[in-house]
């Protein structure tokens, strides 16, 4: 209880450091990019739209810094981060939930989907030491780990829609479908998503393989695993009880640290795939220098990314008892 | 101690291997590897392009002086862009910036790393505190938008800017696995030394800390910069960066603005990202290489079939089982694998135990007592790949080393059992005492759930331990009753045999006796059979009914533990009882042995304890076999004119 207690804790000040990060960084640029950017859009933007900017930086004419970032962050509390200037004069609220849904659906899939494969291939892997798959799998997952998505992107649009014609090009659906709970609609979305999903998951996929393979082989040198053969205990009671339960745990601390990473590389996949969720929402809205929108993306992506983790940890504290007791 | 050269006697090998630079260890390792050779080539590969790209380049990277958009050709292998540049000549101009970028992040993201990680480490208490809470929060927060924010605001900027921001963002995940490393490091001998020497603070930490993290620094180095390039790659192919500058993510952005791919001029588009993924696959290779040496259970080492059999000794001669004996092993050698060839373990060791008999096998750390009792349990393999390389071992009259792994699954645990060293590692973690021992009766019998409860209650109360630990997670328990639940699972089916590896030895001298007692007690009572494994002499001394001395691999002595204590008959039994104070004896001083066991990879050519031997003299040069004295063996020369006194008889 005091594991997730503490992790609440770490949550919240990593939350405050990336809003505090998110106040700050404009205005610490050279030439404070707020003001420039204030002056720029005076007289060209109707007064609504000149609120909105001052919602999403917190500035009113003659605030000091401190009460600036308290008025922010009030604001942020509230839900409120102003006027989208792409979609005006909808809000970047209402926007953001609108990309959220598409997002959640195809990276947050594709992500579950790639720990979970990558850590069952690691930990068979490991298993069959020296086999034919652990033998090939290692050196190959090091190089497509290093693959840039975006490029993976590219790649897979010329093959399988520009030669092959399997699969559309971008978008997230047929815009000749209407967008509802329909049979018609939601296979066509997952139509759509099936080469960003590819994209993503072999990308991503390697990672995981590699720490699961190369902790399963750590646990398999332990005393209790020597101790489970002892008692001659079926191999796959061995391999899921001993090696794998043990072996999962700091996998799912490298899930926390390196999801940041695969929500990277989605935000690029999504701009290849012109795929309608937050990662193309958020260059949308840095091309078009809508920064109360990218803002709040920001924002919302570092959530998710902290939301993950939690469940990580939760799941951490539900596998190891040692974690449960720590104080 | 002098041995007198004998002429056609192969030299000694000497018993210390010569100190040797860490950095040349390093270094052959890498040059072992090959992911690490690979990554190594690949990189040398694009220093020479960014080095001399005028010198390779066909053309000059900007000139607009082809047809557009060409097909491959002789002349432009990689056809020519929607401006009529060169590709080629672009992706070799461009390297210059991405190994740029990768280098200047990598640098000074590991920099902030070690000074981060190790004055974490090194200053514990708030300072640690404070710096692990922003190392891990910078570490959890999504650097790439973040970076883009950074860059939003700040728009084609130059790569100076690039190299600071990514660097100021790419340290954390280094720190952290600096930290850890510099913590375990913290308390070891050598800088407690350093400590007591009066060094001052920053030279502990660059002279004693920095150099044993080599390969950690490394490792942090080659993963910043790989993150270098597929981040900068990806910000200039958003169009973030400068779109004016030579580099493959500059490139991308130009053939994705001009649907490059649509537009037949695919290695366009194709052949900058071949590049970044080169370079990326060069540092991951890199980077795994460093893991696997860093981390030498990654590598696998096979034993040599070839050397392995030349190990084999003489053929062990076709016996019918003894059925008074419940195990006998015959001529038993073990070898395993290293980086240097194989390294025999135990060299073919005899003995034979009978029923109820409780055989205590004693010497010194490494001289090859536990892998000799994991190669009778049949436990060998990972972590190191030790093997049977000859040998019996007949338990109940099976050959145990002809049996599969199924068949031995059947018979271990119900009848033979093996209790470890440290139950704290040999007890899963994360199952409660009673799932390990409910698996146990799982895989051997069908009992109902509740007549398992009952049984692990039963056996736990054998041992003296409350049921309620049963529902209790191993780290809940103290040391001694760790040790005794363990005692509790090898009595699960009261097997014939149970093996016991140092089980007394994590314990204080009140517990370790107690828990001795209670092995005792509970042998005379179930009737099984002991291995006792120990390397102090005196605790088996009252409990054991014979004894096993090993030094170097070989049996050194066997006999009657009573005989044994009273006239130990080889100079290391004799130079081991002294080790140890008498508590009814008189008072003697005590003066153990001097020197080392001999490495096992160059044992000494004669008698291996030779080098060490108060007694030593010319016939050592050649090893000794065992010779009888009293119904015991001993393996010393001295004893030889008992046999030639036997023989004549």
């Amino acid at each position: 209880m005091r594991f997730i207690v503490r992790r609440l804790g770490f949550f919240l000040v990593t939350l405050w450091a990336a809003v505090t990060l998110n106040f700050l960084i404009p205005r610490l640029m050279p030439g404070n990019a707020v003001l420039a950017m204030m002056s720029r859009y005076k007289g060209h933007v109707n007064p609504q739209a000149m609120h909105a900017l001052q919602i999403a930086f917190g500035i009113k004419a003659h605030e000091s810094l401190l009460h600036a970032y308290f008025t922010y962050l009030g604001n942020i509390v509230r839900g409120d981060f102003g006027i989208s200037l792409t979609f005006f004069p909808d809000t970047v609220s209402h926007q953001v939930l609108q990309a959220l849904p598409w997002t959640l659906m195809l990276v947050g899939t594709t992500t579950i989907l790639a720990f979970v494969l990558g850590t069952f291939i690691g930990l068979i892997s490991a298993w069959r030491r020296g086999g034919s798959l652990d033998g090939l799998l290692p050196p190959i997952f090091v190089i497509t780990s290093a693959f840039p998505y975006f490029w993976l992107a590219l790649l897979a649009i010329w093959l399988f829609s520009i030669k092959l014609g399997w699969f559309p090009e971008s978008g997230g659906y047929d815009v000749t479908t209407t967008v509802a709970w329909s049979w018609d609609f939601i296979s066509d979305a997952i139509y759509h998503s099936i080469l960003p999903a590819m994209t993503i998951l072999i990308t991503a996929i390697g990672g995981w393989i590699l720490t699961m393979r190369n902790n399963t082989i750590s646990v398999l040198a332990e005393d209790y695993v020597r101790m489970a053969r002892a008692k001659g205990l079926s191999p796959w009671r061995i391999m899921w009880t001993y090696a794998g339960r043990n072996a999962i745990l700091p996998n799912l601390v490298g899930f926390a640290m390196s999801l940041g990473f695969v929500v990277s590389g989605a935000i690029l996949v999504e701009f290849v795939f012109n795929y309608p969720g937050v990662g193309w929402m958020f260059l949308q809205s840095v091309e078009n220098q809508d920064y109360a929108l990218m803002q709040a993306l920001f924002l919302m992506i570092t959530v998710a990314v902290l939301l993950a983790i939690l469940v990580a940890d939760g799941a951490t504290a539900m596998l190891d008892p040692r974690t449960r007791d720590r104080s | 101690m002098s041995v007198p050269a004998v002429a056609d006697s192969p030299s000694v090998a000497p018993l210390e291997t010569p100190a040797r630079r860490p950095g040349a260890d390093l270094w052959r390792a890498v040059a072992r590897n090959r992911k690490a050779v690979v990554g190594a080539l690949l990189l040398l590969f694009f220093f020479v392009l960014a080095i001399f790209p005028g010198q390779i380049a066909p053309y000059a990277p900007t000139g607009e002086e082809f047809g557009r958009g060409l097909p491959p050709s002789s002349a432009h292998w990689f056809g020519t862009t929607a401006y009529g540049q060169d590709v080629l000549s672009q992706l070799i101009w461009g390297t210059r910036q991405s190994l740029a970028i990768a280098f200047a992040v990598g640098g000074l993201a590991t920099l902030i790393s070690v000074l981060i990680g190790v004055s974490a480490a090194y200053f514990g208490g708030f300072t640690d505190g404070f710096l692990s809470l922003v190392t891990d929060v910078i570490l959890v927060i999504p650097i790439f938008p973040l970076i883009i924010v950074i860059a939003a605001y700040e728009r084609n900027s130059g790569m100076v800017t690039l190299v600071v921001v990514l660097g100021l963002l790419g340290w954390s995940y280094g720190a952290r696995q600096l930290r850890s490393q510099a913590l375990s490091l913290r308390n070891r001998d050598f800088l407690e030394a350093a400590r007591v020497r009066g060094e001052r603070g920053l030279y502990v930490v660059f002279f004693e800390i920095l150099p044993t993290m080599t390969s950690l620094i490394v490792a942090s180095f080659l993963g910043a910069a790989l993150y270098a390039v597929l981040f900068a790659a990806g910000l200039q192919f958003i169009g973030l960066g400068d779109p004016n500058s030579q580099s493959w993510g500059t490139m991308l952005y130009w053939a994705e603005n001009n649907e490059a791919l649509g537009a037949g001029m695919a290695y366009w588009a194709i052949m900058p990202g071949v590049c970044i993924a080169l370079l990326g696959a060069a540092f991951a290779l890199l980077n795994y290489a460093f893991d696997e040496i860093s981390n030498p259970a990654l590598r696998r080492r096979k034993l040599e079939q070839k050397g392995a059999e030349s190990l084999h000794t003489a053929p062990v001669p076709e016996v019918a089982a003894d059925p008074t004996k419940i195990l006998e092993v015959r001529g038993l050698s073990v070898a395993y694998a290293s980086d240097a060839g194989p390294v025999v373990a135990v060299d073919n060791v005899d003995l034979d135990l009978g029923r109820g008999e409780f055989l205590g096998i004693v010497g010194e750390s490494g001289c090859g007592k536990s892998t000799l009792l994991y190669a009778i349990a049949r436990l060998l393999g990972a972590p190191l790949a030790g093997e049977i390389t000859g040998g019996q071992i007949l338990f109940k009259g099976r050959d145990m080393v002809t049996l599969g792994e199924r068949e031995l699954r059947h018979i271990r645990w119900r009848e033979y059992s093996v209790v470890m060293q440290s139950a704290m590692n040999a007890l899963n973690p994360v199952l409660t005492v009673e799932a390990q021992m409910r698996d146990a009766l799982e895989a051997h019998s069908k009992m109902s759930k509740r007549e398992m409860h009952a049984r692990a209650e039963e056996v736990l109360r054998l041992v003296s331990i409350d049921p309620v630990h049963l529902h209790s997670y191993p780290h809940q328990l103290s040391g001694g009753m760790r040790q005794r639940a363990m005692i509790a699972m090898a009595l699960l089916f009261t097997p014939d045999l149970i093996i016991m590896d140092e089980p007394t030895s994590a314990l204080d001298v009140v517990a370790q006796r107690s828990l001795m007692v209670q092995i005792k007690e509970l042998q005379e009572r179930l009737g099984f059979a002991v291995i006792f494994v120990t390397h102090d002499m005196s605790l088996v001394s009252h409990f054991s009914d014979r004894l096993l001395v090993m030094y170097a691999a070989q049996v050194a002595e066997y006999g009657d533990t009573r005989q044994l204590f009273e006239r130990p008959l080889h100079p290391y039994t004799q130079g081991l009882l002294e080790a140890f104070p008498s508590i009814r004896g008189e008072k003697v001083r005590l003066t153990g042995i001097p020197g080392a066991p001999p490495d096992l990879l160059r044992p000494p050519s004669g008698c291996r304890f030779a080098p060490r031997c108060p007694h030593v003299h010319e016939r050592c040069m050649i090893g000794p076999p065992l010779y009888e004295v009293d119904g015991d063996l001993v393996r010393c020369v001295l004893y030889e004119h008992e046999r030639e006194a036997a023989l004549a008889q």
